[in-house]
């Protein structure tokens, strides 16, 4: 690049070029500005109205799991990542265990039509709520487009 | 620029000034944006793949701290006036969507009941906000 090109002595420049930095962090602090606060992440879950019919041919195609204090003790936030190894769940009136999840629950809703691949979870009131939702996570892993809905547990 | 030197004219702007200023914004926008949001301070679960919520705008945060309070928006509010404040809340917002941000201390029945108030306040389908493992802020 010429600086001075009328000059016909050039002359040192002693400056950094900064144009390109000052456009650059413009950009970051537009992107901070917009983006950070902004972002959320989660689940979208569904609680059935207590007034829906659900009709026979509906309940019979349920697929309910369900999550109790006894099978899966897990009163306090789990520590690390993923659920405690001696978790166990109820998927279909099956007891599994928590890891086997992923794999269960695709076998069983993979074939299914995209609007009803929904899961009903029962859940007990006394377990973590981040347990919860970690095992919320690992069902929803192996599925794409996969409804969850909350129904009483009993 | 030398003394006694013919000074010349310089053509391109001095930008250090506005590069000074911009940094110093970029730092206040990277420390306060955990501050901005909305609510009080919630220890979000960690889950490996939460889905996007989309934009906090928009939305109606129903947040439930660590003691079990309830708080929409940015207020605290008492169960017994949760259902007036959530429609309060709501306004003319033609698409309201709901998202409870519950902490993960919590146990599921607070955040059931949670759940169930806002159902029964004429939503259908909440946002459970998660944070993924590794993510920083809140």
């Amino acid at each position: 690049m010429q600086f001075n090109s009328n000059d016909s002595v050039s002359s040192l420049q002693s400056e950094i070029n900064i144009t390109p930095l000052v456009d650059v962090v413009l950009v970051l602090l537009i992107i901070f500005m917009v983006v950070v606060p902004l972002l959320m992440e989660g689940y979208d879950v569904d609680i059935p109205r207590a007034s829906a019919d659900t009709s026979a041919q509906v309940v019979e195609s349920q697929l309910i799991l369900s999550i109790g204090s006894a099978a899966c003790p897990m009163f306090g936030p789990p520590a690390g990542e993923g659920i405690p190894k001696n978790c166990q769940v109820t998927l279909a009136d099956q007891k599994i265990a928590a890891a086997e999840l992923p794999a269960r629950v695709a076998s069983i809703l993979g074939r299914r039509p995209a609007e009803q691949r929904a899961l009903f979870l029962a859940v007990d009131d006394r377990l973590n709520y981040e347990g919860v939702l970690r095992i919320i996570d690992l069902a929803k892993s192996a599925v794409d487009d996969l409804k969850i809905e909350f129904v009483a547990a009993n | 620029m030398r003394l006694g030197e013919p000074a010349r004219i310089q053509a391109a702007i001095n930008i250090t000034p506005l590069a000074d200023v911009v940094l110093v914004l970029l730092i206040i926008f990277m420390v306060m944006a955990p501050q901005m949001r909305k609510g009080p301070d919630v220890n979000l679960p960690n889950t490996t793949k939460p889905n996007s919520q989309g934009d906090e705008r928009g939305r109606i945060l129903v947040s439930i701290d660590e003691a079990g309070g309830l708080w929409i928006n940015d207020r605290p509010v008492a169960p017994e006036h949760f259902d007036e404040t959530l429609r309060a809340a709501v306004g003319a917002e033609p698409n309201p969507r709901v998202v409870i941000r519950g902490d993960a201390k919590l146990n599921f029945r607070q955040v059931r009941e949670a759940m169930v108030a806002v159902e029964q306040a004429g939503f259908r389908g909440v946002g459970l906000i998660a944070k993924r493992s590794g993510a920083e802020g809140k």
